[in-house]
């Protein structure tokens, strides 16, 4: 095995093992909350398994999924070696130090603050600096990703970057400007309070300070799932891709918009003024753009692949497309649940209708819809087309494959829509149990069960994924080439190409203005006239 | 991959046409970019401003301050203030100055003290000598503090207590509250007794009664849950000490409870679970 498929194979590996881990802890969540009662259930091990769940998808899967998949695609697309492959072991090495020392004091329950933090809670310094590593390894992969790309453009000068790389390197450039955020909180404002430095915190600050982070950190969990809409998919489909100019603007739309949109976060918070709050929530308003630029250009390479295969009339080319094919099948299901999170986004960013569903198990629902209806189908996409690349074996039964993902999408829409309905009836979210005597929420039960139902289903598919995986590595099927390339080509591809969609330039000052003008004053307040600290409440 | 095509009819390396087509992109890039940004300005500085103010009786000059986080607040009329004067229940406030003081407390003098004054009723432990003393053994210094400090302004009164409190000065009550609190860590027994009561009891201490709005005990009197940080720990409690306190918020006599918590849950508790709470908490050795 080459050292890229060794790479690729242990970050992707290590991602999923801490996804089934949570997926299992999320399913005894949703029993906990049900009517059902739950073994084991207490408060404190709910709030306990819901902070190692939300650690391990939110910070672990994506980290090192993301990581993995920039290695193979920087030194695939390129055709070229990696550039410093020991640092990208070295990164490895950190996030999965971090990774096992932020999981020590969770599971000694001495950092149930969730994978969000909520200051003035804090939980052990270990967990915080757990995860620090975790980030200071994903910065040295945004510097390879860099790198790799600026030597690529000297070599080849007047080229176009491949459309894969230019989206894994807007995810760097992106990821760089997004971890400032939760970079500063942590060092300045949490740890301090951690170990005892300090006896008060803003919390006002802090959550400022994250909001900045975290939107943008779903467009970097996203973009992978973007990326293989973009190259991958059409391919698949026996096509091409419609434009590869789509691809890129939709890439810089994300790098842009993502980031000075966090407040959208903080509607109810008091610590901002409105006139902040509706300037970031058009910004919001923006990231539209990209997605529907992408459900046009998907839509239409798909439809030219189906007409290749002899597709006919208005729809009939849909039927023709090879849906035996996971990354056909998951593409198709995750632009369907795609509609239903982006719909729910759209309630959320808006200012007044946020009010409605604020602080309800709607916003819940609606970032596991998103998170697993489009993010996480799609690296099972992905896992499927590379890992006989990876490994050299072929499935041994792709039905079982097509079968993960089907049951991935039920149980995520049968988990998730019972789950808005009851954040629309008002149900709380962050809640370790529910009085049902209560005749109000009594009424929630049965809804409540049928997402305990849903959640079952997709455990059930998070371990068959697993398996699918270990197949491929134990295949008695015949080896197939390794290394071949699993990109599409696009109907015109890319000749004369304007500087800006061919690097990140211009875009970083646009984001650095963005940013300035929709955080400066937001941030600068809390050192014009300080508010009131809160008093660090420790649970260590 | 995708076959690139001769680098002569490719970007960045062809200066002339390649320059302006650039600069066409960069202009188009920040012209939308200036447009999105100039919308969201005019919405979110001008236009709702202009809405709000007519409703709120401001100028547009303070609602558009406002709409800038330039002027406070949204209240544009201020509330009343409370109708009734509250007296003041106890004037512990936790703020770090404050929670520094049983912190800071000196445990030999705390130790010197509670043999001179305490040890005679609470006993050199925190372990009281008859059920009707609370013991001091288990609570942390914030709780004890709380209480002699309570003792010493008057928010809490009992004739013995607050003869000695107000005998004391405040640093001497912190060393007190930091030698007890100390003292009890070596006697950890208190947290291993048995505990057994009926299974509403039991349901009431652990789980509450949502539906007379009775939190469960559990929920704050157990140490560092995330109640306030001056709740005494309930686990080995004297019952005889523990039901008279509870008797006490239930009729009024006591109040240097913040916000009446415990005289409000006291009230919904009948005499009986009072009682049979207070003998669920002490437990058995």
């Amino acid at each position: 095995m080459r050292s890229l498929e060794r790479l690729t194979l242990a970050h992707l590996w290590t991602g999923f093992v801490a996804f089934a881990i949570a997926c299992l802890l999320g399913v005894w969540q949703m029993w906990v909350r049900s009517p059902l009662t739950a073994p084991l259930s207490t408060p404190d091990r709910y709030y306990q398994s819901v902070t190692a769940h939300g650690v391990s998808m939110a910070y672990l899967l994506t980290t090192f999924f993301v990581m993995g998949f920039g290695y193979y695609v920087a030194e695939t697309s390129l055709a070229r070696p990696l550039p410093g492959k020991r640092w990208a072991w070295i990164a490895y090495g950190l996030g999965l130090t971090g990774g096992l020392i932020a999981a020590i004091p969770i599971l000694l329950n001495q950092a149930t603050v969730l994978y969000t933090f909520y200051p003035p809670l804090t939980g052990s310094a270990l967990f915080y600096l757990g995860l620090v590593l975790v980030v200071v390894a994903s910065w040295i992969w945004c510097a390879q990703m860099l790198v790799a790309m600026a030597q690529w453009k000297r070599s080849h000068p007047g080229q176009a970057v491949p459309l894969a790389m230019f989206g894994t390197t807007a995810n760097a450039v992106m990821w760089l400007w997004t971890t400032v955020g939760v970079a500063v909180e942590v060092l300045f404002l949490i740890l301090p309070a951690a170990v005892g430095l300090t006896e008060t915190i803003d919390v006002g600050l802090s959550r400022t300070l994250f909001s900045w982070t975290l939107h943008a950190i779903v467009y970097f969990w996203l973009i992978p799932a973007y990326i293989a809409f973009y190259t991958m998919a059409p391919e698949e489909a026996g096509g091409r891709l419609y434009s590869d100019t789509m691809g890129r603007l939709t890439f810089v739309l994300f790098l842009v918009y993502s980031l000075p949109v966090g407040m959208h976060h903080l509607f109810m918070d008091p610590e901002h003024s409105t006139g902040f709050k509706f300037l970031q929530m058009t910004l919001t308003v923006l990231v539209a753009v990209p997605t529907f630029l992408t459900v046009f250009t998907i839509s239409a390479s798909m439809e030219i692949a189906g007409r290749l295969r002899g597709g006919k009339g208005l729809f009939g080319w849909i039927a023709t497309l090879p849906w035996e094919r996971p990354m056909v099948l998951a593409t198709g299901l995750a632009f369907f649940m795609l509609w239903f999170g982006g719909g729910g986004g759209l309630i959320n960013m808006s200012f007044g209708m946020n009010a409605m569903v604020h602080n309800t198990s709607w916003v819940t629902a609606h970032f596991h819809l998103i998170f697993g209806g489009t993010v996480v189908i799609m690296y099972f996409a992905i896992a499927y087309t590379i890992w006989p690349k990876l490994t050299g074996w072929q499935s041994p039964n792709i039905s079982l494959q097509r079968l993960q993902i089907w049951l991935w999408a039920i149980g995520m829409m049968v988990m998730t829509l019972p789950w808005h309905w009851t954040g629309l009836q008002g149900q709380w979210r962050r809640i370790a149990a529910f009085d049902y005597s209560n005749p109000l929420i009594a009424s929630w039960g049965p809804w409540v069960i049928v997402s305990l139902i849903g959640g079952i289903i997709l455990a059930v598919s998070a371990l068959l994924f697993v398996w699918n995986l270990v197949t491929l590595h134990r295949s008695s099927s015949p080896r197939f080439a390794v290394g071949e390339v699993p990109y599409a080509e696009a109907v015109h591809p890319p000749g004369r190409l304007p500087a800006s969609l061919n690097g990140f330039g211009l875009w970083n000052v646009i984001v650095a203005v963005l940013m300035l003008l929709a955080y400066g004053y937001p941030i600068a307040q809390f050192f014009i006239d300080p508010p009131p600290q809160a008093v660090v409440h420790r649970l260590h | 991959m995708a076959e690139h095509p001769p680098s002569d009819q490719t970007p960045a390396g062809a200066p002339a046409e390649q320059a302006a087509v650039d600069r066409h992109w960069r202009r188009l890039a920040l012209a939308a970019v200036g447009v999105a940004v100039a919308v969201g300005g005019l919405l979110g500085f001008v236009i709702i401003p202009a809405g709000q103010r007519e409703h709120s009786h401001l100028s547009m000059d303070a609602a558009m301050r406002r709409a800038a986080g330039l002027e406070a607040g949204s209240p544009a009329h201020p509330q009343p203030p409370a109708a009734i004067n509250s007296l003041p229940v106890s004037q512990v406030s936790w703020d770090p100055a404050i929670m520094q003081r049983p912190a800071a407390g000196n445990t030999a003098r705390g130790a010197e003290l509670a043999g001179q004054v305490c040890a005679a009723c609470h006993g050199e432990t925190g372990l009281s000598v008859t059920s009707a003393i609370p013991s001091l053994a288990g609570q942390t210094s914030y709780a004890i503090y709380k209480q002699l400090h309570d003792f010493r302004t008057g928010a809490r009164v009992q004739p013995d207590m607050t003869a000695v409190a107000q005998s004391l000065a405040v640093g001497d009550l912190a060393s007190i509250a930091a030698y007890y609190a100390a003292a009890s860590q070596q006697y950890a027994a208190l947290g291993m007794r048995d505990l057994s009561g009926e299974t509403e009891i039991v349901r009431v201490a652990w789980e509450g009664d949502t539906r007379r709005r009775i939190p469960a005990c559990m929920s704050c009197h157990t140490n560092g849950v995330g109640g306030p940080i001056e709740t005494p720990a309930l686990l080995g409690q004297n019952r005889e000490y523990m039901a008279a306190q509870l008797n006490a918020y239930a009729s009024g006599a006591r109040k240097n409870d913040v916000y009446g918590r415990m005289r409000d849950i006291s009230r919904r508790l009948t005499p009986h679970e009072r009682e049979q709470l207070a003998r669920y908490f002490q437990g058995t050795l």
